[in-house]
């Protein structure tokens, strides 16, 4: 097992990382920025080093004074948490070149997945569904061709790709030339690679996550799925709940082993996430995240099984202690992501002090956050605040603690998505169950804002 | 310990407390606090010298780690009041076996080494003080 590990990361997931190392008896070391001086994240680890000025592409991306913090400090591995560089092959390399193991899957691996192309290709080979689709497109001519094939409307996507940038929604021909010229200009501006390709577009899916978990001795195994719809217009996940509810016979079963098929494809280690798109009963992949996601608490509470713990496991090269029919999900999880932004302006992110904070407890509820009235929160990072998650033996169970949670919670000093949470989850076509990825997007988030 | 305290934590802690227009400062981690408030003594000379139009001591500026590494002191090492120039390389930072040269950014003179050879420094720590000339 490592003697020590490394968070490279802040907020509440460098906490979780970090109480997982603790559990296991493993010291940590922080890293922070100037603006995270006083953050809880820093007070709990055994050590920790300041790697560079508020901006994250000076200090949370730093890669020299992180691994050089690590060396110092006598760390043997580090957990990159989401985000940062949390899905950089490069960096991956980077810890292995200098003798630390980086708690996560091989580089070869976090770059062929994070390729979204590449990735497409593959998962094709290993026969799990994609969505019709066409290669990196070079020219609009290669474009229109392939458009024609796919048929319209078809989704422009960058195969560098995330959190919806460099995407558009093509619906006809004519629309074609202005989205290719935008796409490639968003995906150059954000990614450094303007390469395009297409895929067709799915109306109004549900959004299902498959979470699986490979060790290095070739036993992978899947933790069931997560229901991510209830998303933010900017394609941002708010709610989610595992499972899924209200899904057409036998879609469950073909999720997990599709997602198995996949995984061992690839011959994944570590956790990851495979995301599907699901229509019906069609299903098709989107893409794999190489890394522990925000919504890993629903799967947790449901399967019983510490995620980030066996993640520092199996980078240890130790063996996964169970096999697929030694877990079973118990009842259900609902998590309500309470944002600093503002969801009657677009979601804007604020920034501010916290002048009073009250969190939620008692049975079924658990909270992650790291922040405590007073804190400040910088206008530099994710806006993420806390994951308020409730569990119940049935999905109504579920509900009920998630809305006597949320009534529980008082947060005062900036505008919150706590409000908009708690109406959805009231909301009747949540509580029926099944809703697609358009209901926050475009239906609900509208008439909320107007009321 | 104690004196390890005094010559990494607390120094560098009432330097910048020197430095600001704080009336008190309280630090605090798991195995030490430091909390310093400024005497009455001290803010009415202070006021009084503005208001007699007098100039204070002028303020040391501190030379801060840039990088996280280890501190390496020039041979032979610079000391407290020595006179120094921009060309002069009071020490560098070790870090992924790269040297990180230390400079004053203006000619001033060495007002307090705060770190020694060895000494692991993250980003920010203050190394160096200097009396501008």
């Amino acid at each position: 097992m490592f003697k020590k590990i490394l968070i490279a990361n802040r907020g509440e997931i460098a906490l979780r990382v970090n109480r997982a190392a603790h559990e296991l008896g493993i010291p940590t070391v922080a890293i922070f920025s100037e603006a995270d001086r006083g953050s809880l994240h820093v007070r709990h680890a055994d050590e920790a080093y300041c790697v560079g000025p508020a901006p994250a592409a000076r200090s949370y991306l730093n890669v020299a004074n992180i691994i050089s913090a690590a060396l110092i400090s006598g760390a043997d591995a580090i957990h990159p948490g989401y985000g940062f560089l949390a899905e950089n092959a490069r960096f991956a390399e980077i810890c292995i070149d200098h003798g630390l193991t980086f708690i996560g899957p091989s580089p070869e691996i976090i770059a062929a997945m994070g390729d979204k192309a590449e990735a497409r290709r593959r998962m094709a080979e290993a026969n799990v569904p994609t969505t019709p689709g066409s290669p990196i497109v070079r020219s609009l001519d290669e474009a229109g061709a392939a458009a024609q094939r796919i048929g319209y409307p078809v989704l422009l996507k960058a195969t560098a790709g995330g959190g919806g940038k460099g995407m558009r929604v093509v619906e006809r021909e004519d629309d074609l030339p202005a989205a290719f010229a935008t796409a490639q200009a968003e995906a150059e501006a954000n990614f450094r690679d303007g390469r395009l390709y297409l895929e067709r577009l799915v109306r109004n899916p549900r959004h299902i996550e498959v979470q699986v978990l490979g060790d290095h001795f070739g036993t992978i195994v899947h933790l069931g799925e997560r229901d991510c719809s209830i998303q933010k217009p900017s394609h941002q996940k708010l709610i989610e709940e595992a499972p899924a509810p209200e899904l057409p016979e036998g879609v469950r079963e073909r999720l997990h082993a599709t997602a198995l098929a996949a995984a061992r494809a690839v011959g994944y280690t570590n956790a990851g996430t495979l995301e599907f798109l699901v229509s019906g009963t069609d299903i098709y992949f989107m893409e794999m995240n190489t890394r522990i996601q925000v919504e890993h608490p629903v799967t947790e509470l449901v399967y019983g099984v510490d995620l980030v713990k066996e993640q520092i496991r199996i980078a240890a090269g130790e063996p996964l202690g169970f096999g697929q029919e030694d877990v079973v999900p118990h009842g259900y999880a609902i998590e309500c992501r309470i944002n600093a932004e503002d969801p009657a302006k677009g979601f804007a992110p604020s920034a501010g002090t916290l002048t009073s904070l009250d969190l939620p407890g008692g049975p079924g509820v658990r909270v992650d956050t790291h922040v405590v009235a007073g804190s400040v929160i910088p206008p530099y990072y994710d806006s993420l605040l806390a994951k308020i998650v409730a569990v119940g033996r049935t999905r109504l169970n579920a509900i009920a603690r998630m809305e006597r949670a949320l009534s529980e919670t008082r947060i005062e000093g900036v505008p919150t998505t706590l409000e908009l949470c708690r109406d959805i989850i009231r909301s009747r076509p949540f509580r029926d169950g099944g809703v697609d990825v358009e209901f926050l997007s475009h239906r609900f988030i509208e008439e909320w804002v107007a009321a | 310990m104690f004196e390890e305290t005094v010559e990494h934590r607390l120094r560098p802690i009432a330097a910048a407390f020197a430095e600001s227009d704080l009336v008190r400062i309280r630090v605090a981690d798991e195995t030490t606090e430091i909390e310093l408030r400024r005497s009455g003594t001290m803010m009415r000379k202070a006021a009084a010298a503005v208001a007699e139009g007098e100039d204070p001591a002028p303020p040391l500026e501190t030379i801060a780690s840039e990088v996280v590494g280890i501190v390496r002191l020039a041979r032979p090492p610079v000391s407290e009041g020595d006179p120094v120039d921009p060309d002069r390389e009071l020490a560098y930072i070790e870090a992924l076996g790269i040297r990180n040269p230390v400079r004053p950014r203006s000619p001033g003179r060495i007002a307090r080494i705060y770190v020694s050879d060895g000494q692991p420094v993250d980003y920010g720590r203050p190394l160096f003080a200097l009396e501008p000339v």
